[in-house]
């Protein structure tokens, strides 16, 4: 009886041994890993000082202005080009119904400024030709009326439904292909699809 | 019977096995003196058996505690477990309003030999010599054999430099870890961040002047400086030094609402990444003057610019009105000096007129009418008789005059006989077109939307004025040619002759320009001196402000103001004519006038 506990208490401590200097040893390679890591932290990051120094000295407004002459010859901004701002250019319009409603582009580009006359900004003068796409009425005659004609046409056309389930059961193919606003990117695919539609039937 | 008498003593059992050892035990103690010692040894056990007891059960609770229960503050106090982490950089880093890199710090390894280590110092020199063309091999050599134990050999290597020597692979020579400045915008941004010394304390510009922070801080340090508009200023100024051959010039451009100083250069310039170096383009330009700054350093007689100090004073203090008129028709005699105007009229002059064609004669009757006191104490409310506060540690004092007599008003309604910084002038200048607020100049960004308190120095009506009359000085004065279609220049020129000796010299000018836009809604001011420029063919023999900074206050203009987002505006639309129109000339066309 006695014999087996001190078997017990020998397997006991050698075990506690044996784990103590496992863990000893896990701990030390931990430690080694986590210096190592350190080590490469503060490498990674002079690194990425000097990096961010030479991007600096790399994109210094000289350096950028002589690839501009070498690259690009870009001028600096003219003051005509500023007179139209972002707000100023219509809205893309959508694409138009099945049988295309005779909407006047001139209604269309008028409806996103329907702002009179009146109260416009000093950022938007009148003087200055600021959209390009108007009718060549004057400007300040055809304002009220075609404000108000494209209040009534754009709910029209944005009540619209969705053309795309009308396309595929009524409407040509063809005609599906040209007022898709997708890009040319997938022109290509487009025509493959056509051509399956096409061989199907 | 055999008596083999056993060990009656030892054990007195005849059946016990021959090899049972029957354990010690105690021994049976009478009762008697050496029963109580024993007892007594008994009780001293079990107390100590508890003790230990309670020491092992108050070991193995906290080690449940620490183990289980996670309690405790386990922390170790052997330094050899301090984890290192990656050093922090020794200088913040600086950086421009939009976050572009200004100056950092990176690791620079010095090389340095122990020749106490080196077994063979001619071949060792013979090998650094040809990674290091610049040094001397006599020099090496002679410190490689000097018997002492550390010699730096070459400090400061690049990267590629410290691969190199460690490929050499010489026992002795070692590196030791140092850090070094580096601007990557070199020239653009010399006099205001400055430059530090070889042990990375600052010796110029913010770097001295803000020393102690960029020391304490890790994040990094973000001035009020837009790079782009640096480079625009820079480049517009070269293009005035070079078409007039000037000597030098200055510049800055101020948030008028804020006195954040957006750009300031001064030129000749330096480059801080080699301060003292001579510049290989202009070897004959000294150091020293290279790293004057001009802004903040330089006091200046600047001239006619300072004519709108003269005007506001008399408006806001009432002692004339837009409607005043001064005989500008004979020039004033008083003492030695004789006072005339360069674009004379030889009339009678109200005051627009007065600023626009910038009579010194209708100046000086204004000065007068207002009185030296006044004028004093104007100046002094304005920040103009004392040195400027800002970030950096140049700073110069203006010099005016201690008594002031009859001539010195006079002379100082146009700007002659005071002498001060730019940067005093904008600070003053922004104060008389924002409303009437004089804020600090200050060279750190600003939370947006957030403008420091300032002093109400004039009334937000005499500055509505102001920016009125500077607009006229731009659009039928002498400085049509700092209009900007479409951006509403305000401003005035100045063209001073510079003090050589005893007198003023006619042909050393300092031409200076102060612009404001948009006029009608004060956002930036610009101010340009050019130092002793030269007239050239296309000015028509010309150097004075009006052909010299103020075009390129325009073209300054024109080319910021799509990137600080102010939006051209048509400048004859009925709103735009009814804000800037002066009252006094009641729509009339001003020669008519």
């Amino acid at each position: 009886m006695i014999r087996l506990g001190t078997l017990f208490w020998l397997v006991l401590v050698s075990a506690t041994g044996f784990a103590m200097f496992g863990v000893k040893y896990q701990v030390q390679a931990l430690e080694d890993e986590l210096a190592r890591t350190n080590r490469t932290t503060a490498a990674e990051e002079h690194e990425l000082r000097v990096l961010e120094a030479e991007w600096a000295y790399l994109t210094r407004p000289e350096t950028l202005e002589a690839m501009n002459r070498q690259f690009l010859s870009l001028g600096p901004i003219a003051t005509k080009q500023l007179h139209t701002t972002a707000a100023d250019i219509p809205l893309r319009p959508p694409p138009p119904a099945p049988p295309p409603p005779p909407a006047e582009p001139a209604a269309v580009v008028a409806a996103v400024e329907p702002v009179p006359a009146a109260t416009s900004t000093p950022s938007a003068p009148e003087g200055v030709p600021v959209r390009t796409a108007e009718p060549a009425t004057p400007q300040t005659a055809a304002d009220p009326p075609a404000t108000q004609s494209a209040a009534r046409v754009m709910p029209a056309l944005l009540e619209k439904p969705a053309p795309m389930p009308q396309f595929a059961k009524a409407i040509p193919v063809k005609a599906v292909v040209k007022p898709s606003p997708s890009p040319s990117r997938r022109a290509k695919s487009l025509d493959d699809l056509i051509a399956q539609i096409m061989t199907s039937r | 019977m055999i008596a083999a008498q056993p060990y009656q003593g030892y054990d007195d059992n005849p059946c016990r096995p021959r090899h049972f050892k029957p354990p010690p035990c105690a021994p049976v103690v009478p009762e008697g003196p050496a029963r109580k010692a024993i007892e007594a040894c008994r009780t001293r056990l079990f107390l100590t058996s508890i003790l230990f007891a309670c020491v092992f059960a108050a070991v193995a609770l906290r080690v449940v505690e620490v183990v289980l229960l996670e309690g405790g503050t386990a922390q170790s106090h052997m330094p050899r477990f301090r984890i290192p982490g990656p050093p922090a950089p020794a200088r913040a880093d600086i950086v421009d309003r939009n976050g572009m890199l200004l100056a950092t710090t990176i690791d620079s390894p010095s090389v340095y030999g122990n020749p106490k280590q080196i077994l063979d110092s001619a071949d060792a020199t013979r090998k650094l010599v040809k990674v290091f063309p610049s040094l001397k091999s006599a020099e090496v050599y002679a410190k490689l054999t000097s018997g002492k134990s550390f010699v730096y050999l070459k400090r400061h290597l690049t990267p590629r430099e410290q691969y190199e020597v460690n490929q050499l692979g010489i026992p002795g020579v070692q590196f030791q870890h140092e850090e070094r400045r580096i601007y990557p915008d070199g020239t653009l941004t010399a006099h205001v961040i400055g430059y530090t010394g070889i042990d990375n304390s600052g010796f110029a510009g913010i770097e001295r002047g803000l020393d102690d922070t960029l020391k304490d801080r890790r994040e990094p340090l973000q001035l009020s400086l837009d790079l782009r508009l640096q480079y625009i200023l820079r480049e517009e100024l070269q293009r005035v030094i070079d078409d007039f051959t000037a000597k030098g010039a200055a510049g800055l451009i101020m948030d008028v609402n804020t006195g954040e100083v957006l750009s300031m250069v001064s030129l000749p310039d330096f480059d801080p990444n080699h301060p003292g170096a001579a510049d290989p383009d202009h070897p004959d330009i000294s150091i020293a003057d290279r790293m004057f700054n001009r802004n903040t350093l330089g006091v200046y007689e600047l001239g006619s610019i300072f004519k709108i100090f003269t005007v506001a004073m008399a408006l806001d203090a009432g002692t004339s009105t837009l409607t005043s008129t001064y005989d500008a028709s004979h020039d004033i005699h008083i003492g030695r000096f004789t006072i005339g105007d360069y674009h004379g009229k030889h009339r009678v002059l109200n005051v627009p007129e007065i600023l626009m064609y910038s009579s010194n004669i209708g100046a000086a009757k204004m000065a007068m009418a207002a009185g030296g006191q006044r004028q004093r104490e104007f100046l002094s409310r304005i920040g103009l008789l004392k040195a400027p506060k800002i970030e950096v540690s140049e700073v110069a004092a203006p010099h005016f005059p201690a008594k002031w007599r009859e001539v010195n008003v006079m002379t100082i309604a146009f700007g002659h006989g005071i002498s001060v910084t730019p940067l005093s002038f904008a600070s003053a200048a922004s104060a008389l077109v924002n409303g009437g607020i004089l804020r600090r100049a200050t060279l750190l960004k600003l939370p947006p939307g957030d403008a420091p308190p300032g002093e109400q120095v004039i009334s937000p009506k005499t500055s509505e004025q102001m920016r009125k009359l500077m607009r006229l000085v731009v659009e039928h004065g002498t400085g049509t040619q700092a209009a900007a279609a479409g951006y509403l220049v305000g401003g005035k020129t100045g063209t001073a002759e510079k003090i050589s000796g005893r007198h003023y010299a006619e042909r050393k000018l300092l031409s200076s320009f102060v612009g404001v836009f948009p006029i009608n809604d004060p956002k930036y001011l610009i101010l340009t001196v050019v130092d002793e420029p030269h007239p050239n063919k296309q000015s028509h023999g010309y150097a004075t402000a009006g052909w010299t900074v103020a075009p390129a206050t325009s073209r300054i203009v024109q080319r910021m103001a799509p990137l600080v987002g102010v939006r051209p505006v048509d400048e004859s639309s009925p709103e735009i004519q009814r804000a800037l129109m002066v009252d006094t000339l009641q729509g009339k066309r001003i020669e008519a006038y």
